[in-house]
């Protein structure tokens, strides 16, 4: 009796083993067809889009978008009044420093009434992984010039940079930095008279390096063309040799602290000229957006002359000093006084008919500004400049302007 | 002598601890927990400044130098300040895409990425919302990028790192589980906030923010777009006003008096406000006073 029931389940249990396989198989079979079908039209959507991007090919295989360089527009202009017409403004001089030259270079500000300054383009781009790329194409209304065009190196060893091509010298403070970062639209009265507006900026090499050290400390050496006919200019042979040391330190962690000490020597047409210059930054953080800046400067120029008796060499030298108060994310004020404290020349009737008073230059600045937004920045300034021979008398130049500065596109972070 | 000279030598260098620098303090301390005390960290950034703008001091140049590794939040944060320091350091190990480099933002999912870019709708970012940092449910993937790359930095002590790693993020799992816990407890989710600082923290747990006191961001509150923040919120019944350390006030003040709602505010990093100088105590900072 067990043994046939046994016996019997044993028999079903086949017979429905039997089924599932047979169902099993179905399935199995079913499978096969679907995933031939998928096959099938996958490789009929595969010939498809061959078919299709054979016939008409759009996507393009040299797309190098994605290397395009930061591209970033500095736009400066300004609506200006000053108590001396805009002929006789190109006649100024500056006793000891600039002849009076109607031709000459006013790049910022120059006239009554409206000015526009300038659109510069930059870019950066990494080359490689060895060196960056910087450029900047100053476009004046008349003229466009290539402000800057350097390479940079990105990972050379025992914390060294160099730097090749045409760039703004790192000698001072304020020397590297462009027109639109300056805390005020013109330049120090002693950097004008030295070097004018583009400063020390030349085709030529830089080798920096930062000291292991806890303390910031940065030497740096130049070697430069040495064009700048205001205080070189002997360009028979590249002439210019810069060396500075920068070193910052943080009193606290809300007062920070740079100093630099720089020297330039270059030739002139007469000889040698020797610049010496010593600055001192220091900044409070008020709070969030608030803070408080000064910043001085001293320079000195030694300048063989074409005399050749008497004061065989020029010497002259001047400073400034500002401080500018960051008021909040909107708002910011600030001054600056500039005095030449030094002005021996060996003919000073080259910048002034005899009996000028040519002593006593200096110039007083005070700014109230306004940015909406961090990349756009108005302006109003208020210069006293007594420093300028005009017409062959000496005259001061008052003027009120309203600048407007907009830095758009990809414009980098500014520096300290 | 010279075996003695040469012996102290190599032993400085076998001993020598990795630097690293990280902009902000939060990741400093995530560094610290998986670095233990095989690594020097540096925090470039003070907390309680803007972080979008700090200062770029020269002397953030003599801790950039000596650099092994540079971790950076990414997403735009440091564009306003990191490069020029980055530039200026003469440090070849934390160039943008060398291996001393490190940016948090590529391995974490950004959220509210805007499909136009224009500074026509103020300082936002291309690549999303940067500040993933006030959600503590970010800390352990931050955690495992960190404790990679110090790996890969640091063969030597690849070990050491990731038995770091484990014991933080099974503590860290534990604290997640108790913060969760507490944080389904908070019923009021309605907030606005001055800065979109805390949005992935409020995505996280179920918040909805109802404007910014801010119009746009990194442009300073208008009256008229304070009026519309009323009316938002009298409308929606909102009674939360996330404050951050570094904003002015007035404006939040202004709008607590006008609606009742209440002003909190919060660190949005590590150390922006007293008392909150560990991981735990800055979520859990944020957790209270929301939740309050």
């Amino acid at each position: 009796m067990k043994k046939i029931v046994s016996l019997s389940m044993l028999a079903s249990a086949i017979l429905f083993a039997d089924s599932d396989l047979d169902q099993l198989k179905l399935q199995i079979q079913q499978l096969q067809e679907k995933v031939q079908n998928i096959e099938k039209q996958n490789a009929q959507k595969e010939q498809a889009s061959i078919d299709a991007k054979v016939a008409n090919d759009t996507s393009s295989s040299f797309s190098q978008a994605a290397y395009l360089p930061d591209i970033g527009l500095v736009l400066d202009m300004s609506a200006l009044s000053r108590n001396i017409d805009n002929t006789a403004y190109l006649t100024q001089a500056m006793p000891g420093f600039l002849q009076s030259d109607p031709n000459g270079d006013f790049p910022f500000n120059k006239d009554n009434g409206f000015n526009l300054n300038y659109a510069e383009v930059s870019m950066h781009s990494v080359v490689d992984p060895y060196f960056d790329v910087f450029a900047v194409f100053h476009i004046h209304p008349t003229a466009i010039e290539v402000e800057e065009a350097y390479v940079r190196t990105r990972a050379l060893p025992y914390s060294l940079l160099v730097k090749a091509g045409k760039f703004k010298s790192d000698f001072g403070r304020i020397n590297a930095k462009h027109q639109h970062s300056w805390a005020f639209s013109s330049q120090p009265l002693i950097y004008a008279g030295l070097f004018g507006p583009d400063g020390i900026s030349d085709p030529g090499v830089q080798l920096q390096w930062i000291a292991p050290t806890n303390t910031y400390l940065m030497a740096g050496v130049e070697a430069m063309q040495g064009t700048n006919t205001q205080s070189f200019g002997n360009v028979e042979r590249n002439n210019l040799y810069i060396g500075y040391l920068k070193s910052s330190v943080d009193l606290t962690d809300d007062i920070s602290v740079l100093g630099g000490i720089s020297g330039v020597t270059g030739k002139n047409p007469n000889g040698n000229t020797n610049v010496y210059g010593a600055d001192l930054t220091v900044r409070a953080e008020l709070g969030n957006y608030s803070s408080l800046v000064w910043q001085s400067e001293y320079l000195k120029r030694d300048m063989d002359n074409n005399m050749t008796s008497g004061l065989t060499k020029d010497k002259q030298a001047g400073v400034y000093s500002e401080l500018i108060y960051n008021i909040d994310e909107n708002w910011a004020t600030g001054a600056r006084y500039d005095r030449i404290v030094q002005n021996d020349v060996g003919d000073m009737s080259l910048y002034a008919p005899a009996g000028v008073n040519t002593n006593n230059l200096d110039r007083t600045t005070v700014m109230l500004q306004y940015k909406p937004f961090e990349f756009s920045r108005l302006r109003l300034e208020y210069t006293d400049d007594r420093s300028k021979i005009i017409d062959g008398q000496r005259k001061n130049i008052q003027e009120v302007m309203l600048n407007l500065t907009i830095e758009a596109g990809s414009h980098g972070a500014h520096a300290y | 002598m010279k075996k003695i000279l040469l012996s102290v030598l190599m032993a400085t260098a076998v001993f020598a601890n990795i630097q690293v620098d990280t902009t902000y303090a939060t990741f400093g301390e995530i560094v610290k927990k998986v670095g233990g005390d095989k690594v020097d960290v540096v925090v470039l950034g003070a907390s309680k400044y803007d972080p979008h703008f700090i200062t770029p001091k020269p002397s953030l140049l003599a801790k950039l130098r000596n650099a092994d590794l540079l971790v950076i939040n990414g997403a735009g944060l440091e564009i306003g300040w990191l490069p020029p320091l980055i530039k200026s350091a003469n440090n070849a190990n934390i160039q943008s895409g060398a291996k001393g480099f490190l940016d948090i933002s590529h391995f974490i999912p950004l959220i509210d990425k805007p499909t136009t870019v224009s500074r026509g709708f103020g300082d936002i970012h291309a690549e999303g919302n940067p500040h993933y940092i006030t959600d503590p449910h970010m800390v352990p993937t931050i955690a495992k990028v960190i404790a990679k790359k110090l790996s890969m930095i640091d063969e030597a002590n690849a070990g050491k790192y990731n038995t770091n790693l484990a014991k933080f993020l099974k503590e860290w799992d534990v604290y997640l589980k108790n913060f969760d816990a507490k944080m389904l407890t908070c019923k009021d989710k309605k907030v606005i906030q001055y800065h979109e600082l805390f949005n992935y923290f409020l995505k996280e747990y179920g918040f909805t923010s109802y404007g910014n006191i801010e119009p746009l961001p990194g442009v300073s509150p208008s009256s008229k777009h304070t009026i519309e923040t009323l009316n938002t919120m009298e409308k929606n019944g909102v009674k939360i006003i996330l404050q951050d350390v570094y904003h002015e006030r007035k404006t939040a003040d202004f709008i607590a008096a006008k609606s009742g709602a209440r002003v909190v505010i919060l660190p949005h990093e590590m150390g922006a406000v007293s008392g909150t100088d560990t991981l735990e105590t800055f979520y859990g900072d944020i957790a209270s006073q929301i939740c309050k």
